[in-house]
């Protein structure tokens, strides 16, 4: 086992990673929560707002800001399009559907990013944030702004969104309609407005999380794809409910998966890290539920 | 209870998801790696102005196109997401067109098939069979493969094809019927660590993509730095990176503040790497960081800008492009002008290697004199001999040898200001690989020609 300064610097990148992936993870409970819908797609429209960002600011000369908010509005308008047109089809269809449903636009978009971005030629991109020049030393170890804010980032959009669906109205619909769809629109609630407020955000959130995902990992289509399963890990251990448990599990899965690295022994296998504590966290609850039926049942 | 069921579906599908794009993943890297491995790179982005030159020079006959017979020859190349290796038969095909019009082979035009592959062995396997007994091509030119060398060897061995390719697979540079233009990951590889190994390291770090492979690539760095006695800690990384950070800090951390980092990654997953060191302030943190042949392109140099300036070096496995002005440069840029326009690439060592291995298939194909079968063009091709392609460091030999490694001197460069520029000139890797040294105990002389 190596000596503790060692792991230092990979607690920082771990935190940063584990921020980020957070983010992408509230943003995907909160759409399922309000439209029951596993967006599978997260990865997919982060990747192409990031990738038509970088083609802004280094092809077309835009500003830096102007690529960033053109990223965030990429992602948000393409799932806003997807929920509204193929939302209220698909909105009686059982959750499975919906979620093979979005790994169709998920196809449909990689596809297009790996044609008008292709890496023949030994082409190479990188999408890199001011904030990455600046930064502080915690010890031996460089800490970036970057990696600041993917925290940060992570940790108010948790409190946030937690908030939001407690206390605001839109949230408290959001929260009634992840119980029964049908009953909230006898109710008067605008049911499509709701969705489409999710859709929105949900997107908003993919578009931060691929920008900020773009400087701290790649600037890859492949790679920011399918990132999404990190994420995914994460609101699986939450049930696809919880807004805290999906940020602790989504720290944990950054923060093991570096933790790992030097470590010999184990380098090679801490991609396994999200696969490993899903399939942990899904054990152990369905244990204690199997308990309490047990219990129901004596 | 309905509800219940749902969720349970939904984690399922999930899970179910999550394994499947891991698999995605895993069989991008795999893509990724061979790219990686033995990736050639550009090292231009676009095509630099080819000054007065004519393309007439390409053929016997300038202006007078070749309406006999064609010659049919063929090329297998890797064509899928993330990994594409197109431009090279894409070039050799404008230089053909180049020589077809302008005489071509004594009045016949060279027709180039080219088949696509996804790294499908079963559809590599077809494609040889659809080339030979379909299209009837005669010859083998251009190949550009992850694992076609690996799939097809024993087919071509049978049916006396000797190709001329550039390699990637062990089986391009370790077998009787396939001599390459370019090095291939393990000899460039072989050419970062002796680099560095020159500049008096204290230990060397080599790092490359987890696939398969790895220990036949990393076989070479590992005996060139015993012969030095340099410790090396030999890394793999699962391939696309998404742990960048870390894997910067742990190549820093085992190298040691008088040690070299030596990356083999494809372009863009060697260029995470090195910003993620640069945007941790770890650049300056050891002594030099090299990288093989896929390093060499100015999309990597312009990313990564003036903060690499003479602290990253990368092996060349062809002659740098940029600031060479002899007529085989020339002539290949002015082809490139007028008759690349499916080479997306443009001027790098892609589109380089199409040409070399064009215009060494036109030399051969000029020196037969009866019909072009199979047995006259592929005796031509192993009769090729100390031919100046004007693209590499040494001349070309095929030859009836066991293997054939006839590239294996380099040239490295450096990044400075956005530009990949030449930091050493032509130098022959060392004989401490011992494949490098079975080739040239096999080839003498030839192996050796400058």
């Amino acid at each position: 086992m190596p000596p503790w300064a060692e792991f230092e610097p990979f607690i920082v990148s771990g935190l940063a990673l584990g921020g980020v992936y957070a983010l992408s993870g509230v943003g995907l409970v909160v759409l399922y929560r309000a439209t029951g819908v596993l967006y599978l797609a997260f990865g997919a429209v982060g990747a192409l707002g990031a990738l038509i960002a970088w083609s802004l600011i280094t092809k077309a000369g835009t500003p830096g800001w102007a690529g960033w908010l053109v990223c965030v509005a990429v992602a948000a308008a393409v799932t806003l399009g997807y929920g509204l047109l193929f939302g209220p089809a698909l909105a009686k269809r059982d959750p499975l559907v919906k979620a093979v449903a979005t790994i169709g636009l998920t196809l449909v978009l990689y596809g297009a990013m790996d044609l008008l971005w292709t890496t023949s030629g030994g082409q190479a991109r990188s999408l890199t944030l001011p904030t990455d020049n600046g930064g502080f030393t915690v010890g031996t170890v460089q800490v970036t702004w970057t990696q600041v804010i993917a925290l940060g980032a992570g940790v108010v959009l948790t409190v946030a969104t937690a908030a939001f669906l407690r206390y605001s109205k839109l949230g408290t619909a959001m929260r009634a309609m992840a119980n029964d769809r049908e009953i909230t629109a006898t109710l008067g609630v605008p049911v499509r407005r709701v969705e489409a407020a999710a859709w929105l955000g949900c997107g908003v959130l993919a578009g931060v999380a691929g920008l900020l995902l773009a400087d701290l990992v790649a600037l890859d289509a492949t790679t920011l794809t399918f990132l999404v399963i990190s994420s995914l890990a994460a609101v699986l251990v939450a049930r696809l409910r919880s807004i805290p448990l999906t940020f602790a599990a989504a720290i944990v899965v950054g923060l093991l998966h570096d933790l790992l690295t030097p470590i010999v022994a184990l380098t090679n296998y801490r991609d396994m890290t999200p696969f490993v504590i899903a399939a942990i966290g899904l054990l152990v609850m369905s244990r204690h539920r199997v308990i309490a039926i047990s219990r129901e049942e004596a | 209870m309905r509800r219940h069921i749902s969720m349970r579906r939904m984690i399922l599908l999930a899970a179910a998801l999550a394994l499947g794009a891991a698999g995605c993943s895993s069989s991008s890297s795999s893509s990724s790696t061979t790219g990686t491995a033995s990736t050639p790179a550009s090292s231009s982005t676009g095509v630099a102005s080819a000054g007065t030159v004519s393309t007439s020079s390409c053929g016997t006959k300038p202006g007078v196109a070749a309406t006999g017979t064609p010659i049919p020859l063929g090329a297998i190349a890797t064509n899928q997401p993330g990994t594409s290796f197109t431009d090279i038969p894409n070039m050799a095909k404008a230089y053909f067109d180049c020589v077809n019009a302008n005489g071509g082979i004594n009045g016949h035009p060279i027709k180039l098939y080219i088949a696509t592959e996804q790294t499908n062995p079963a559809q590599i396997a077809a494609d040889a069979r659809q080339l030979v007994q379909t299209d009837k091509v005669v010859g083998i030119v251009g190949n550009t493969s992850i694992i076609e060398c690996s799939i097809d060897s024993g087919y071509w061995q049978k049916l006396g094809f000797y190709i001329i390719d550039s390699g990637i697979a062990p089986e391009c540079y370790s077998t009787p019927n396939s001599a390459a233009v370019n090095m291939g990951p393990r000899y460039s590889s072989d050419g970062a660590v002796q680099y560095a190994l020159a500049q008096h390291v204290s230990k060397v770090v080599f790092d490359q993509a987890n696939v398969p492979g790895t220990g036949y690539i990393a076989a070479g760095p590992a005996a060139l730095a015993k012969a030095a006695n340099t410790p090396i800690v030999q890394l793999t990384e699962n391939v696309p990176i998404t742990d960048a950070n870390s894997v910067a800090i742990k190549e820093v951390n085992d190298a040691g503040p008088n040690g070299a980092v030596i990356l083999n990654f494809t372009p863009p997953q060697a260029l995470v790497i090195l910003q993620a060191a640069q945007k941790l302030g770890l650049e300056g943190r050891v002594k030099l960081w090299g990288c093989s042949t896929p390093c060499n392109t100015d999309f990597l140099a312009q990313s990564l800008g003036s903060k690499w300036n003479s602290k990253l070096f990368v092996n060349a496995e062809l002659t740098p492009p940029d600031g060479t002005n002899t007529p085989s440069m020339n002539l290949y840029k002015a082809i490139l002008k007028q008759y690349g326009t499916s080479v997306q690439g443009g001027i790098g060592s892609f589109s380089q290697m199409g040409f070399t291995e064009a215009e060494i298939a036109v030399h051969a194909l000029q020196s037969i004199t009866g019909p072009y079968t199979v047995q006259s063009v592929n005796a031509a091709f192993k009769a090729v001999k100390d031919f100046n392609t004007g693209m590499l460091c040494q001349l070309w030999t095929y030859g009836d040898y066991p293997l054939h490694i006839p590239n294996n001197a380099d040239y490295t460069v450096t990044a400075n200001n956005g530009k990949m520029t030449t930091a050493q000139g032509c130098t022959p890797i060392s004989a401490a690989d011992p494949q490098i040294a079975q080739y040239r105990s096999a080839a003498g002389t030839a192996a050796n020609a400058p």
